[in-house]
């Protein structure tokens, strides 16, 4: 199929169905993307085409395309219009990726469900009365449903391996540093990172190498070392998380622990349980951290440069966060909310590189309940604990990945599988052989 | 509660940022159990410097990010004092 046939084909069901899901925002001019599938073939034909070439790919609505509409989901950002690309956006158009479209999420990446968006939840593509995760919701759908080949999401805690759990996607959370940022309208800088999800980690891998390395413009970005695909120890290991105290379905861990033991035994790899202390103050580590870096990053939204004070135009859960961020990062508390979530952090952090010395991978479910309708009345403790088991690895900084394992009432349910920092390669290698039948 | 998106009314406007006062403060208090400090060792690895001058730009379009901005000049944001 040549990219022109197979864009056209992704064009077509994006008409037919995206008033159904909601998972896009905003779609290129329909000539300007045919005429760039055209001259992409026209590459294919010469053997001058780059990696990406004949791939079609849709980008999350906080990670800026030039000309693009990047609203992050806001009624703060809704006719605010990116005037640059972000590295990651430069990397892919380099290896002629075809980028079509801007996909929905949750507002400003706050959510964990797809349905804090302000304009309209997106709609879970097996049964669309269910949320998809969040808050890659589109992303994850779009993939789901077959408008794109590929997409670009963003984890902070979870958000790309949350929603490709329940829309049955692969989805990578990369190791912090492993992809610039430059670019992505940020939740919580110490910890967000842009990721790929696909419908296979061999395309997961493809976006992955296209748009990982180092990036002048974020400091923070790295090359990632190159590492054998293999263990060190000439035999894979898996740790088996722990799952006590941290409220897990008990059909989930069922699926779970019957996959891994299937899987092990027919690669010949050794099990072992893995206890992660601390992991169930993960997510109270987690929020304090988010609150305070959102609140900072937030103060450019006054009004002055987009039109609108995020105040005053944004939703519950987003004016939660600023409200609550403004709170706990006031003079008189001296710091210790930030200071006390730091420091366990770390206590976290020490814990995965120990267990990592005597593994090669951890695994669990991504999600510890299946997803709930949209609309649905519940705490926001409940809420915040959907991400329980995804927020360590971003507290952590390591890379870990999102594979579809079975379903249960027919929801997909994917399994997680964490490796150490920058052993993305070993993560994808064992990715696929979860993914092998 | 639900998490959908609306429009937040004043008076819930305060409800929301006592409750998220709430909920860090619970959270806060959890976090005490974990006691002692380790050291910040995540960036310790690499030094990052910049060499002066040789990052690239990125190549922004300046019409489009004034046309962002509600009130410019030419080549500027207007921000009057107590506008925002």
């Amino acid at each position: 199929m040549t990219t022109l046939e197979r864009v056209k084909e992704c064009l077509g069901k994006i008409k037919k169905e995206n008033c159904k899901i909601n998972a896009l925002l905003e779609i290129r001019p329909e000539g300007e993307i045919l005429k760039e599938a055209e001259e992409i073939d026209k590459k294919i034909k010469r053997g001058r085409a780059g990696k990406l070439a004949g791939k079609i790919i849709v980008v999350k609505a906080n990670i800026n395309v030039k000309g693009m509409n990047i609203s992050c989901a806001s009624k703060v950002l809704e006719d605010y219009k990116a005037p640059y690309d972000a590295s990651v956006i430069e990397r892919i158009e380099k290896e002629d990726g075809l980028i079509i479209g801007i996909a929905n999420m949750d507002e400003f990446a706050a959510g964990f469900s797809g349905e804090t968006s302000a304009f309209g939840p997106v709609k879970n593509p097996v049964d669309k009365t269910l949320i998809t995760g969040g808050s890659s919701s589109g992303s994850a759908a779009a993939v789901a449903v077959g408008f794109c080949d590929m997409a670009l999401g963003s984890d902070t805690g979870g958000s790309i391996r949350n929603p490709a759990s329940i829309c049955g996607v692969v989805g990578l959370k990369p190791s912090y540093g492993s992809v610039s940022r430059y670019g992505l309208i940020d939740l919580s800088m110490s910890l967000d990172q842009i990721g790929p999800l696909a419908k296979n980690v061999k395309d997961v891998n493809l976006l992955f190498d296209v748009i990982k390395g180092k990036d002048e413009r974020d400091a923070t970005s790295r090359e990632c070392p190159a590492q054998p695909p293999q263990s060190k120890r000439g035999e894979i290991i898996v740790g088996i998380l722990d799952l006590d105290c941290l409220g897990v379905d008990e059909r989930i861990k069922e699926l779970i622990n019957r996959k891994v033991e299937e899987i092990s035994s027919k690669n010949g790899w050794k099990t072992k349980e893995v206890n992660i202390e601390n992991i169930d103050l993960a997510v109270e580590t987690y929020y304090p951290l988010v609150y305070v870096e959102f609140f900072s990053a937030t103060r450019r939204f006054d009004g002055r440069r987009y039109g609108k004070k995020i105040e005053d135009a944004a939703g519950p859960e987003v004016l939660r966060r600023v409200l609550g961020g403004g709170e706990i990062t006031k003079a008189e508390h001296e710091g210790r909310y930030y200071n006390s979530a730091i420091r366990v952090k770390e206590f976290i952090r020490a814990e995965f590189s120990k267990n990592f010395r005597s593994v090669d991978c951890i695994v669990s479910p991504v999600l510890p309940r299946l997803p709930w309708k949209i609309g649905e009345k519940i705490s926001v403790e409940e809420g915040y604990a959907m991400d329980v088991l995804t927020i360590p690895s971003n507290l952590a900084g390591n890379c870990s990945i999102s594979v579809p394992v079975g379903k249960i009432d027919g929801i997909p349910v994917g399994i997680q599988i964490i490796c150490d920092k920058f052993e993305e390669e070993k993560l994808l290698g064992i990715a696929r052989a979860f993914e092998g039948d | 509660m639900d998490f959908l998106w609306h429009k937040v009314s004043e008076k819930e406007w305060e409800g929301i940022r006592v409750e998220a006062e709430r909920v860090m403060n619970n959270f806060s208090k959890k976090l005490e159990r974990v006691k002692g400090n380790l050291v910040e060792s995540f960036f310790g690895e690499e030094v990052f410097e910049r060499e002066e001058g040789k990052v690239p730009c990125a190549e922004i379009d300046r019409e489009v990010m004034f046309g962002n901005a509600p009130k410019k000049n030419d080549d500027s944001i207007i921000a009057e004092r107590g506008g925002w």
